[in-house]
Parts: C-alpha cells; sequence; structure tokens
C-alpha cells in the first residue's frame, strides 16, 4: 500500500516528456473541453444534463474549430512571409 | 431589507466566495446547486491534477514564476502549500529539487493556470448568483427535478 502511494506521488515528481513538435499542440483540446465545461456550467440557468452535454459540444466544437483555422491562417502567414 | 439581514446577506456571499476559493465547486454546493458544483470540482481538480502530472509540482513556482503562481493560487489555498514545498526543497547542493523545464513545463503551468482562473469563473459566479437568491429558488427546483 505503501508502495502504491509513493508511485503515486512520484509521477507528480517527475514531469513527463512531450516533444517539441506539432503534435503537442493536441495538448490545447482537453483545456479547452474543460474551458467549455466550465463556462456552460456557470452560464446556463437551470442544468438539464442532455442540453448541457449537447451545448458543452457546441462550444467545444467552435471553439476547437477556430483555433485549427486560427492555426492553419498563421502557417500560412508564416509560409508566405519566409518563402 | 433590514440591517441585520442586509449583514447576514454579505456574510452569505463573504462565505459562498471563501468556500468556492478553497474548493472548486463548493460556493455552489452551499447555494444548493449540487449538480452545478459537482461538474466544476470534477473539472477544475481534474484540469489542475492533469497539469502537475504533466509538469510536476515544479511548475508551481513562487519565485522564478510570480504571475502563473497568482493564477494557480486561485484554485485553491492549498496550492499554496504545494508552493511552499517547492520553494523549500532543495538538494544538498543547494539547487532546487522540484524543477520543470521546457514543453511539458509549458503545458503544467498553463494547465495548472487555466484551473485556478476558471475557479476565479467559478467563484463570480458562485457569488452571484448567492447575491441573486438562487439558493433559495433554484436550488430546491434543481433538486425536485
Amino acid at each position: 500500500m505503501t508502495a502504491d502511494w509513493g508511485i503515486l506521488a512520484r509521477a507528480f515528481v517527475d514531469p513527463i516528456h512531450i516533444p517539441t513538435d506539432p503534435t503537442s499542440v493536441v495538448w490545447m483540446f482537453p483545456l479547452l473541453l474543460a474551458i467549455a465545461i466550465v463556462y456552460k456550467a456557470t452560464k446556463m440557468r437551470v442544468l438539464f444534463p442532455l442540453k448541457f452535454i449537447k451545448e458543452v459540444a457546441v462550444l467545444f466544437g467552435t471553439v476547437s474549430a477556430f483555433m485549427v483555422f486560427l492555426g492553419a491562417a498563421l502557417i500560412f502567414l508564416v509560409k508566405l512571409i519566409t518563402e | 431589507m433590514t440591517a441585520q439581514k442586509k449583514l447576514d446577506h454579505v456574510l452569505l456571499l463573504a462565505v459562498v466566495g471563501l468556500a468556492a476559493w478553497a474548493v472548486p465547486g463548493a460556493g455552489h454546493l452551499l447555494i444548493k446547486e449540487r449538480l452545478r458544483a459537482a461538474i466544476i470540482f470534477v473539472t477544475i481538480t481534474a484540469t489542475f491534477v492533469t497539469g502537475l502530472y504533466v509538469g510536476s509540482i515544479g511548475v508551481i513556482d513562487p519565485v522564478g514564476a510570480k504571475p502563473w503562481y497568482m493564477a494557480q493560487m486561485l484554485t485553491s489555498p492549498a496550492v499554496g502549500l504545494l508552493g511552499h514545498v517547492t520553494e523549500t526543497a532543495v538538494t544538498a547542493d543547494g539547487q532546487q529539487r522540484y524543477v520543470s523545464y521546457g514543453r511539458c513545463s509549458d503545458v503544467g503551468q498553463i494547465y495548472t493556470s487555466v484551473a485556478g482562473l476558471l475557479n476565479l469563473l467559478c467563484i463570480l459566479s458562485a457569488v452571484y448568483m448567492a447575491y441573486c437568491g438562487r439558493g433559495e429558488m433554484i436550488g430546491e427546483e434543481e433538486h425536485d427535478g
């Protein structure tokens, strides 16, 4: 049991490896989901589970799509300037 | 509203605000918004713990990353304890024991700080709902439904 707690504590002492490449931006999506959930939880006047899930999905999808679009636009802009 | 009632109301708002800061979702729980409180608690705690897992407790740096630390402190006052641990824990040669660099540090810092900022949103939401008397109105409806 003590060893289990040791392993658990160790997980928060050593950072995990995240490569410095474009795949690291995937870490943005869980954060966007958390933001969408909390925002909708505070904004909706009455929480109906199905409506809540639908609104969170719509907000998450919208923000994700916009971020992907913004990323693509910035890459295009950089290529336009540098090449 | 009598002076006593006004004072009680202000006290309620202060208690709700402090509870919401102490434990994410506790402010909403006090005004009987149980489902909202559970969603907020799980989401903010998961975001913060993910940040700690990714970047280690080294991302809580009260000395070298003060602005980030201020945002992280909004998650809960308990973050101050973690900050104290990372600040005081040193190796035999005087170096900081818990440090984090690179992309994992960035991601961890962003996750933990965003968790704090989301909790600020929840604190304001809980206080505003208490101010509007939501604990007496919608909380009951939610429970009944």
